[in-house]
């Protein structure tokens, strides 16, 4: 009513203060050493795959109220117990996140080892 | 390149634009209005640290989704000293969700969009 354009959500960035999967990961995120392009990439990828790691280890998924997108109708398994969780779909996302990063991560990072508890997807899973 | 000593700034790493990381995908970018969202979020805290001259997001577009600028976004401070400022507070912090990686990016480059 008062004509200005409504934020559909709040401001993204996080507080100074609180980054646990950062502090955990334990890598540099300000570069001042000279990278080319290849090499800033293929560093953040490895930057990213390690911060879902880290995430997905200390069950950190579930992003603050504003960052969150509309959830999906619910549904239930046989035991009515519901399956598709926020924690569950976040998890997933992530990890779906993380295995495209891993495969990008191989074909551009000579003797790239994954996380060791990556599991890569089986081809049965949807 | 010792005829240029004088005339440019012997310290490589004090630019004055800045290159942010692992902030964006191209998924949101997709969304004009998200985009649009995302690099207000980005300027109101960036101006935090100094005048800024200018802001640049590359979008992707039809025909070109391979360009090595999206999903960064450069910032061009009026001078290096807010660079520095703004390189040191940004680094490591969350944007939605995402840990910011944060480095100093060539202003010959970021002036003809050279990503």
């Amino acid at each position: 009513p008062d004509g200005t354009k409504k934020r559909r959500k709040r401001n993204r960035w996080g507080d100074t203060t609180e980054n646990k999967a950062a502090g955990l990961m334990n890598l540099p995120t300000a570069i001042t050493a000279p990278m080319t392009a290849e090499q800033l990439d293929a560093y953040v990828t490895h930057l990213r795959v390690e911060e879902i790691s880290q995430k997905l280890r200390i069950n950190d998924v579930v992003p603050a109220d504003g960052d969150r997108s509309p959830s999906p109708p619910p549904q239930y398994d046989n035991f009515g117990r519901r399956v598709n969780t926020r924690e569950y779909r976040y998890k997933k996302r992530l990890e779906e996140e993380r295995h495209k990063l891993i495969e990008k991560a191989m074909k551009i990072i000579p003797s790239y080892h994954p996380p060791s508890d990556y599991r890569r997807p089986t081809k049965t899973q949807e | 390149m010792s005829m240029m000593a004088g005339t440019t700034n012997k310290d490589a790493d004090s630019g004055r634009v800045l290159c942010l990381m692992n902030m964006i995908t191209p998924e949101e970018l997709m969304d004009a209005d998200e985009a649009d969202e995302i690099l207000e979020d980005v300027k109101e805290e960036c101006v935090k640290y100094g005048p800024i001259l200018e802001v640049k997001m590359p979008r992707p577009t039809t025909g070109n989704r391979q360009n090595n600028g999206i999903g960064k976004i450069y910032i061009k401070y009026e001078d290096s000293s807010s660079a520095k400022k703004a390189l040191a507070a940004l680094a490591g912090r969350k944007f939605a969700d995402r840990t910011v990686v944060v480095t100093v990016f060539g202003e010959e480059y970021f002036d003809v969009n050279a990503w």
